[in-house]
């Protein structure tokens, strides 16, 4: 497939699917709750909606503020792009590279956390500090996860990796995967604001972290910001199922047949990830905020000693 | 899927490093069963094997047995004895847990490179296994210390025992079975004896910080 | 049109520089016209230095003598020599002079009539003579010459306006410690001479034999790890930069630190080469600890100068770890890592005297314009210089590696290093090389929330006291200088490969191997022995998909939303209706959760102090933290304690006043020396 219309496909893929994936970890929730909560479909409307509303832009914010919601939407979306996820066609000189990927994040990040110290108040530069602080410690154990995946499949194409675990037996059966993919789990509750570090559903001050730097944003910024976060986690779920569960090598047919087969094998695993995350984060309680580095300890060492395993002890 | 050895001793070390992060006697005690069926899955499956191939069930039998003692009887002993002594939250270590589990995965490290000196480790006899199972011993004695309540001490020291044992399971694929019966029947008794003074300790000072030991000093 | 020699217009960039020196003496009473003309000099000695320099790198090769006088004293000669290595580092000392001198115009009128400039600015130029001179001098004398001059007028720089004592301390720190490092070098070189019998540094260094080898290369660790303000040998740094005018910590920190690394390359790599894996690895080790503690400081500190000082600490540990990674990979025989890594690691040198240099003439800026430096007291400059502001927003996000900069195009180098560097059956490199990865991770989070923080305090929000509400925008010229600086480093991060292609020559020169190799356009790529294909990004590529999203994001939210309306209202307020600039969160606020976090690092301690008949009734309440410099207390302290316990004791004991006493150490001596004589 050529690139222009493969990179069409996946930007469509990661914007479609992105708000499906909260749709689906809501609704899980709502089930264990005993409610029926919001429909699948609900933060569409929430994204329609907000675009369509007037922005309320604070006195004391400058340029930074209204250039933020971009920054994070095109870095999203950019991540996204780096990110195959119907890998069966993904062509094979994509400008994804795990580095890439963790520093165009990171400046989705850095000018988020301007944005909530932009605005002068309390909440958002509390949300700021606290982000910094999460980011800095979870930032080893992603590098060090990508690496050790990268290692593992000789390059740091992320496209490369995807194709590479297709070749061996089962990815999960190895120890270096396992570790990937617990270390990865940890990293994607860690990032996109999953319960036991931040609680993406309540806005108390004790607690919250990503909605304490966004308080101030309303209409389509406030849209652009949920977006952006959502298609960031899609992008860490499409890591972890691809390169994981590679199913695509078991397709045998060939034409649009097997593109629509393999899209639909990739929507089967992130929404079956969706539903861990979701399950995970109902069986947990939300961690005393001092209590985060034990987790970003866990897997840091998940993703080392899944490091060791493959390159000092492998015989 | 001819690595599953090296995934189960990997899995074991996992939960070794549970242990560290955990922070209440529950957890501990349930880390502990995990680990332990874990180890009696790899006994299991060995015992698997060595009876296909040779038809000698002493490994699956030790597997039997570690069910029964390690997954169920220890565990529900230290829940019944600890029920009746404190439930709180664990919250003085002597460094923080992040930190505890750096200094443990230095030990995976240091099992590491103690080993490769060994003679033979060169030649492809040592592996990740026993590796792990090594680092699981040296992490069972740290834990050992980083624990100030005397259920620490227990399960630190069980994990040291589930260690030797996966160590001698991986480096001679199950040893004599007598030897085997001959442990397991030495760390009942070291339970039992364990609860008991756990027990008197709590009677005599309200408490099973083992700190507090350093009273007996005239 | 006749294109003067390389040699030639070195020699007019020192005539240039000379003559900056002699008008700032010659117009010292004028002092407007003393500046601005010591200043343009300045600038087109760069100009020359920076064609000379350029046109070395790209088509040089041999080595070039600019100068060669001998004198009758026969090991010293006033040897002035220029290779690609040289090249490299004068280029970047050019180009961070012509941007300081450009500042300086504006920024060195603040002295008028408070200051000798004068003075200043013969010190200034002098300064950068000196720095010049270390670069390019073939004779280790010679260098060591140039080496001590320029830590002295940096020393006067330091201590220029010395009326406040904590000046005058960050100054002694600093003399004190420049010379312990000098010290180690003299050593050096004296072993270079006792070996080969000569101190040429472009000689052979066969002769040495190798313990001595493993000595020297001690000592030249130390020698310039001290110079470089690798930890634990920083502790000068965090107090002399900021101590300096703007400009001049534009300058130390830019290039002055990288002259040694200029000293480690040239000596190590060059003049003994690299045999051993350990010298890589201590490199490493250092590198590491460097990076992560250097930035953990830089992230507490709520000082902007500071700040950024430690951030050099932190980027002088990335530059280490590219430099380990090298000797490592040479030592093994390694080519294509070492090249790699090497070429990493010049171009964050490179990066790092851009982005740096600019951020301190930025910090200098924000002095001039408010007169503090503290974050506490700032706030809300963005909109009273927004100009600088824009600037400085670019500077903290390349120093952060961010995506589209020139700071993420060296750290991918380094990691892509790290990456070829770790393979199966090494098992203590694969360990240094992961946890290298960790420490590169942890110190770049680090460093996006260190500027996060230096940004937004200082600029956004509210102004946070008077200092603040007065600030004017600085002068064009102080603005222009910092933006050359920081415009490349977006260029340079979307077009790596304009760096690349320069240093072509010089990478091949030290390593014997080109990584450009059949690098196309503008990709960045990675090449490994093991996987021919390597790794390649294209930033370029990048940068653009990043634009057309960026056009896309806007014209869907235009398509599906209609046109934009927007309400300005006060900031959410929990219904008070009084937020002031009070409630925001401070400098030391926003760094405090990973001050607890690495609290076994920082030994912070709190106290609160509340004032008033009973503590539920506050009068006043003071709040203090503070943190512990543990490697000034547990290392230096009890060092220092020991010196003057000795010297103490010595007083007593050899120092007695006695004129005999005297005599009999002379005569001591003297007679120890023609035993010595006698039996050697």
């Amino acid at each position: 497939m050529n690139s222009l219309t493969y990179n069409i496909l996946q930007l469509t893929v990661m914007i479609l699917v992105a708000p499906l994936i909260n749709g689906i970890i809501r609704k899980v929730k709502a089930f264990t709750q005993k409610r029926k909560g919001a429909p699948l479909l609900q933060m569409y409307f929430d994204l329609f909606k907000l675009i369509k509303k007037n922005t309320v832009v604070s006195e004391t914010s400058s340029w930074i503020f209204k250039a933020a919601p971009y920054v994070v939407i095109t870095t999203a979306l950019g991540a996204g792009l780096m990110v195959p996820s119907v890998t069966l066609v993904a062509p094979s000189g994509f400008m994804g590279d795990i580095i890439l990927l963790v520093y165009l994040l990171a400046l989705g990040r850095f000018f988020m956390m301007l944005a909530g110290l932009d605005t002068g108040s309390t909440f958002g530069g509390m949300g700021s500090s606290r982000e910094a602080m999460i980011s800095a410690l979870m930032e080893p154990s992603i590098l060090i996860t990508l690496f050790t995946a990268g290692l593992a499949a000789g390059t740091t194409s992320i496209g490369g990796i995807m194709t590479k675990v297709k070749e061996m037996p089962a990815p999960l059966t190895q120890p270096v995967f396992i570790m990937f993919f617990l270390a990865t789990l940890i990293i994607i509750i860690a990032e996109t604001s999953r319960i036991p570090v931040d609680d993406p559903s309540t806005h108390l001050e004790l607690t919250m972290v990503h909605e304490a730097m966004i308080l101030e944003y309303s209409g389509r910024h406030l849209a652009m910001m949920e977006l952006g976060a959502s298609v960031k986690q899609l992008v860490f779920i499409t890591l972890l199922v691809n390169i994981c569960l590679p199913l695509d090598q078991l397709i045998t047919i060939s034409g649009i047949g097997a593109i629509v087969l393999s899209l639909l094998l990739y929507l089967v695993k992130v929404s079956a990830a969706a539903v861990l995350i979701a399950i995970i984060e109902v069986n947990t309680v939300k961690f005393r905020f001092f209590s985060v580095p034990n987790l970003a300890a866990l897997s840091f060492i998940l993703a080392f000693i899944g490091f060791l395993e493959y390159f000092v002890l492998w015989r | 899927m001819d690595n599953y050895n090296q995934v189960l001793s990997v899995l074991i070390l996992l939960t070794s490093f549970m242990l560290m992060a955990n922070k209440r006697i529950k957890s501990y005690i349930g880390t502990f069963r995990l680990q332990s069926a874990l180890i009696a899955l790899t006994a299991g499956i060995m015992g698997i094997r060595a009876a296909m191939a040779e038809g000698s069930i002493d490994v699956l039998v030790v597997s039997i047995i570690i069910i029964a003692l390690k997954v169920i009887y220890i565990p529900n002993l230290l829940h019944k004895t600890f029920s009746g002594v404190e439930y709180k939250v664990e919250k003085d270590f002597f460094l923080n847990i992040p930190l505890l589990i750096l200094i443990c995965c230095g030990l995976v490290v240091f099992s590491y490179f103690s080993v490769s000196r060994v003679a033979g480790g060169s030649d492809g006899i040592m592996n990740a296994e026993v590796v792990n199972s090594i680092s699981l011993v040296l992490i069972g004695l740290f834990f050992m210390i980083s624990r100030r309540k005397a259920i620490g001490q227990i399960v630190g020291f069980l994990v040291i025992e589930n260690g030797i044992f996966i160590t001698a399971m991986f480096s001679t694929n199950g040893m004599p079975f007598i030897v085997d019966i001959g442990v397991f029947i030495d760390i009942i008794t070291a339970v039992l004896i364990m609860g008991i003074i756990v027990f008197k300790i709590n009677e005599k000072f309200d408490s099973i910080d083992i700190n507090k030991l350093k009273n007996l000093r005239g | 049109m006749v294109i003067p020699a390389v040699g030639t217009l070195l020699g007019v960039s020192i005539i240039l520089f000379v003559s900056a020196a002699a008008a700032a003496l010659v117009f010292s009473h004028w002092q407007k016209l003393c500046n601005t003309a010591s200043n343009i000099l300045c600038m087109a000695a760069s100009v020359s230095g920076i064609w000379a320099a350029i046109r070395h790198l790209l088509a040089g090769g041999e080595k070039v003598v600019i100068l060669s006088v001998g004198i009758t004293v026969p090991i010293i000669s006033f040897d002035l020599a220029f290779d690609r290595l040289s090249a490299f580092f004068v280029l970047g000392l050019c180009i961070l002079v012509f941007c300081v001198s450009i500042y300086s115009i504006g920024y060195v009128s603040h002295f008028y009539g408070k200051r000798n400039v004068g003075l200043f600015q013969l010190l200034f130029s002098t300064f950068i003579l000196s720095m010049f001179f270390v670069l390019t001098s073939s004779n280790a004398v010679f260098f060591y010459i140039a080496w001590e001059v320029m830590a002295l007028l940096s020393y006067f720089l330091v201590v220029f306006e010395s009326e406040h004592s904590e000046k005058q301390k960050a100054g002694m720190v600093y003399i004190i410690m420049t010379h312990i490092g000098t010290a180690f070098l003299m050593i050096a070189f004296m072993m270079m001479y006792s070996y080969t019998k000569s101190f040429d540094l472009y000689g052979d260094s066969s002769a040495i034999p190798q313990p001595a080898r493993n000595v020297m290369f001690i000592l030249f660790l130390i020698g310039f790890g001290v110079k470089a303000g690798v930890i634990p040998l920083h502790i000068w740094l965090p107090y002399a930069h900021p101590a300096a005018p703007g400009n001049v910590s534009a300058l130390m920190s830019g290039i002055m630190i990288k002259t040694a690394v200029y000293g480690l390359l040239r000596f190590v790599l060059v003049y003994l080469g690299v045999e051993n894996t350990w010298w890589g690895m201590t490199l490493l080790v250092l590198g590491m600890i460097s990076a992560v503690l250097g930035v953990a400081y830089a992230f507490v500190e709520v000082n902007i100068k500071k700040l950024l000082a430690y951030s050099s600490i932190e980027n002088i540990g990335i530059i280490f770890i590219g430099l380990g990674i090298a000797f490592i990979a040479f030592s093994k025989g390694n080519r294509t890592i070492g090249a790699l890594a090497l070429c990493a690691s010049l171009f964050h040198t490179f990066n790092h005297t851009l982005f740096k240099g600019g951020l301190f003439l930025g910090a200098g800026s924000i002095q001039h314009a408010t007169h503090t430096l503290d974050m506490e007291k700032l706030g809300g400059l963005i909109k009273k210089m927004p100009v600088t502001a824009v600037f400085m927003l670019g500077g903290s996000l390349a120093i952060s590696s961010v995506v589209p900069f020139n700071g993420f195009a060296s750290e991918w180098l380094t990691l892509q290093s790290l990456f070829g560097m770790i393979g199966k059956g090494q098992a203590v490199l694969n360990i240094a090389a992961i946890v290298a990865v960790a420490a590169l991770a942890i110190a770049g989070a680090l460093a996006a929330a260190s500027f996060v923080k230096l940004f937004g305090i200082s600029f956004l929000g509210l102004g946070r006291s008077e200092h603040s509400e007065h600030a004017k925008e600085v002068s064009p010229v102080m603005y222009t200088g910092m933006g050359i600086l920081i415009i490349p480093c977006l260029v340079l991060g979307i077009f790596p490969s304009l760096f690349l292609k320069l240093t072509d020559g010089l990478v091949t020169e030290l390593a014997g191997q080109s990584v450009t190799g059949n690098l196309g356009g503008p990709l960045l790529l990675a090449r490994y022995e093991a996987a021919p294909g390597g790794n390649s990004i294209s930033p370029l590529q990048v940068a653009a998909v990043l634009l057309i999203l960026f056009l896309l994001a806007l014209t869907v939210i235009r398509l599906v939303g209609g046109r934009y309306l927007e309400r300005r209202y006060g900031t959410w307020d929990c219904g008070f209706e009084a937020l002031n600039s009070r409630m925001q969160y401070t400098a030391t606020g926003f760094s405090k959760p990973i001050q607890i976090v690495f609290r076994i690092l920082f030994r912070p301690s709190r106290e609160l102090k509340v004032g008033g008949d009973h503590q539920y009734h506050p009068k006043s309440m003071e709040y203090t933290v503070s943190t512990e410099p543990i490697f000034e207390k547990y290392i230096y302290a009890p060092v220092v304690k020991m010196v003057t316990d000795l010297s103490r004791r010595m007083k007593f004991a050899v120092q007695t006043g006695s004129v005999h006493r005297y005599l009999i150490y002379i005569f001591v001596a003297v007679l120890a020396l023609m035993l010595y004589n006698r039996i050697a």
